[in-house]
């Protein structure tokens, strides 16, 4: 079920009046709830992958426990062992199967050797299994790293691993954060159903208005590459840095405001990135979730910075590397990581690190905005040649044509009120100072977003990106 | 329990507030819509609400495009009016169809053809939303339109924000730069060029091949609506610049067969000898320019004259 979709209207407000329903009640029951919502709203997609949901949690609550029992070293490490080689095998199976057959088959050619017995097998890749698998593999290191105590309660268990606001594109949870919240009292307030309510229209604002209208043009340029010129290629990659920022960070809004609707609080996952001064602090503000899962779980256990600069920058370097593959299996997702490694390698090296100033801002986001272009790109040879074109042939600017010419001018006023509201919260003060005078005032603010968002929202099924990761 | 009670409350009032921002910016937003003079949306309103012309010419860019009123007007001495609509696909058409026979029965209808109107397409619903502002008004003949698949139509069409979603850009392009039409013709200038074609050869490979059944039945109640209204209804294929066995196509065979079973003249223009590979009736490979459309609507009043 989509966050964007009428079927999400109806299912939010039957779902929250249920739990509160259930206040007075056991907590378990409200888990339950949780649980079963949750399961519902993920088998919209496709029931069939309900149940590697269901054998993700299984395998990863027995492990806890079986790690927690366990009294030798060896033991807990077998047993960690299991629950990583399970989440990374279902991840390698389903996500990354065909990339491997794929570039396997592409080398042999490219080496002259014709491999007739590989080919690609039919396999769908489920909604979120980057997001899940992450979640609970946390949660079993963090057992073995004694970080947390494992629950016996399975139902809270079932629904912290498949809690509906965050299943399918986080941001994804930790367990020492996220799960006690499962096992402890919830309590609903006028504040966080206030707020709940602001994060998911600007979470829709940023969806609908700013990251579906963009899409429509960088889809028309990047799709069409031997059609665009240079320009083109640079508008459409600026737009697409607004499309994929207003897509996921809009996404992470809608969860985090959906989820204090049950009392629950969900982890930042975007601190207005693009008023970033370096790449280290773009990445300190960008998918902070997924950021910080990889620093905490592969950077650290690597070594991190504590060791020799030539291991150090291995450390950072394979940490994006694998980053990028998390992202998509394709190498254009690969090289997007690989660039921003280097990215951070040779600001160590230049001590560029703690920049500050509007010139270091517009220089780190047209560095991210290079990368972006691999991002974007359907293929690496693309890339290349949009590279290419921008240099060698800037050409003119393809403004869109029938229906889409409007596409752009609504992403860029609609990007532009963006820009000036995140220089306020960023430099001036909270949002409570633009809206909150009288509540009258704050409903009408919002009431006004909502008009935008109808207005000028693109209205269709369309996906988050973050859900194919 | 008084908690909640409160939360309710505020959630009622923010409800409220929502309505009375969305009611009174959706009629400036409706104001504004219903005082254009030129563009798309004038042209729609217009044949809506009061073209009285006795020919009426429906279709996609090709009918827009192609059909020159005038020349309709002269050659068949009557009145004609182009309803065409860029981008839009059968379900567009026939919304467009039912809106105006709700006011006024022309005589004859043409409807251009495109020999993928039957393809699964996305455009075909997504386009839709250029009739939305309409829905106010003509909610019995549109609504089974838009629910062919778009759950929760009523829900969404009560915000008048959502009914004139996207209105504004392009309202804005047409306060600041007319589009001059001739009685809904457009005309288009210039002449294909060679890139043009090898690109249009390239693209036209990539198209879906999946029959939509929804669009099926909508070429039906076109046709039926046509015939109980008594209306004299023509199908017409435009020229294309480049020759092709466009009755292997399986949409524009159905399309054959459906205008065979209730007795639909099809006239065919796709290989006429006359436009194939003829530069100075192209803008590009699949639209005439002026001089091409002027000729071709001759040719099909000729034709018609002949019917």
């Amino acid at each position: 079920m989509y966050f964007n979709s009428f079927d999400f209207l109806i299912f939010l407000p039957v779902t929250f009046l249920l739990y509160w329903f259930l206040d007075k009640r056991k907590i378990v029951l409200q888990n339950l709830l949780l649980l079963v919502a949750s399961y519902i709203f993920y088998g919209w997609w496709d029931w069939r992958f309900l149940s590697l949901i269901a054998l993700s949690t299984v395998v990863d609550y027995v492990v806890g426990l079986k790690i927690y029992e366990s009294n030798s070293k060896k033991h807990k490490k077998r047993w960690l062992f299991c629950s990583i080689f399970f989440n990374l095998g279902l991840l390698a199976f389903f996500k990354y199967c065909n990339f491997f057959i794929d570039s396997w088959i592409e080398l042999c050619s490219a080496i002259g050797i014709q491999n007739q017995e590989f080919t690609v097998m039919r396999i769908i890749l489920p909604v979120g299994i980057s997001f899940y698998t992450f979640q609970t593999m946390s949660y079993t290191i963090d057992v073995y790293r004694e970080k947390l105590k494992p629950t016996k309660d399975l139902v809270a268990f079932a629904a912290f691993v498949s809690f509906f606001p965050q299943l399918v594109a986080g941001p994804i949870e930790r367990a020492t954060h996220l799960l006690p919240q499962f096992l402890n009292k919830r309590s609903v307030s006028q504040g966080s159903i206030s707020l709940g309510c602001k994060l998911i229209i600007i979470g829709f604002f940023l969806k609908l208005v700013i990251a579906d209208r963009a899409a429509i043009y960088v889809n028309a340029v990047y799709n069409n590459v031997e059609l665009h010129d240079g320009l083109s290629f640079i508008f459409a990659t600026v737009l697409f840095a607004f499309q994929i920022y207003g897509d996921f960070a809009g996404y992470s809004l809608i969860a985090i405001g959906t989820a204090k609707f049950f009392g629950f609080d969900l982890m930042t996952n975007f601190r207005r990135p693009y008023f970033a001064a370096s790449i280290h602090e773009f990445w300190n503000r960008w998918h902070i979730s997924l950021s910080t899962w990889f620093r905490d779980y592969l950077y650290i256990p690597l070594g991190g910075n504590r060791v020799g600069k030539f291991r150090w920058f291995f450390n950072l370097f394979i940490t994006f590397l694998i980053s990028g593959l998390w992202h998509g299996a394709n190498w254009t997702f690969v090289l997007w990581g690989a660039i921003n490694g280097a990215y951070l390698i040779i600001e160590v090296l230049l001590s560029a690190k703690n920049r500050k100033g509007i010139l270091n801002i517009i220089s780190t986001f047209i560095l991210i905005c290079f990368s972006w272009i691999f991002f974007r790109a359907n293929t690496v040879s693309e890339a290349f040649y949009i590279i290419k074109k921008i240099v060698l042939q800037p050409g003119k600017l393809y403004i869109g044509m029938g229906d889409d010419i409007a596409a752009p001018f609504y992403a860029v006023l609609a990007i532009i009120v963006l820009i000036g509201f995140e220089i306020w919260r960023e430099y001036i003060g909270s949002v409570k100072q633009i809206t909150e005078k009288t509540e009258i005032s704050r409903m009408l603010g919002y009431s006004l977003l909502i008009f935008l968002i109808l207005y000028l929202g693109v209205f269709g099924d369309s996906q988050f990106i973050y859900f194919q990761f | 329990m008084n908690k909640h009670r409160v939360i309710i409350f505020k959630l009622i009032k923010l409800l409220i507030i929502i309505v009375i921002v969305d009611t009174v910016l959706g009629i400036t937003a409706e104001k504004l819509f219903y005082t254009q003079k030129t563009g798309k949306y004038a042209r729609s309103t217009y044949a809506i609400d009061q073209t009285n012309a006795e020919t009426l010419v429906f279709g996609s860019s090709h009918a827009h495009r192609h059909y020159v009123p005038e020349v309709l007007e002269k050659e068949l001495q009557t009145s004609a009016y182009n309803v065409g609509a860029e981008g839009q696909q059968l379900l567009y058409h026939l919304g467009l169809q039912k809106m105006i026979l709700k006011r006024v029965v022309p005589k004859t209808i043409i409807l251009n053809i495109d020999e993928d109107f039957l393809f699964n397409s996305t455009f075909a619903y997504d386009r839709l939303h250029d009739l939305y502002p309409y829905y106010g008004d003509h909610k019995d003949v549109l609504r089974p339109i838009f629910a062919v698949n778009n759950r929760f139509v009523d829900i969404k069409m009560f915000f008048k924000s959502y009914l004139f979603n996207s209105t504004i850009v392009h309202m804005t392009r047409y306060y600041v730069s007319p589009q001059i039409d001739y009685k809904g013709y457009r005309p288009l200038n210039g002449i294909v060029s060679e890139k043009e074609i090898d690109n249009y050869e390239n693209d036209i490979q990539q198209k879906s091949n999946v029959i939509d059944s929804n669009l099926v039945n909508a070429l039906k109640e076109f046709i039926l609506n046509a015939k109980s209204n008594n209306i004299k209804l023509i199908f017409v294929t435009s020229p294309k610049f480049i020759k092709g066995n466009y009755r292997k196509n399986r949409s524009f065979s159905l399309i054959n067969e459906i205008a065979t079973e209730h007795n639909i003249p099809l006239l065919d223009f796709f290989n006429d000898p006359r436009f194939s590979n003829n530069h100075d009736f192209f803008h590009d490979p699949s639209h005439l320019n002026d001089k091409g459309a002027k000729y071709f609507t001759k040719l099909l009043a000729k034709e018609i004259l002949a019917l």
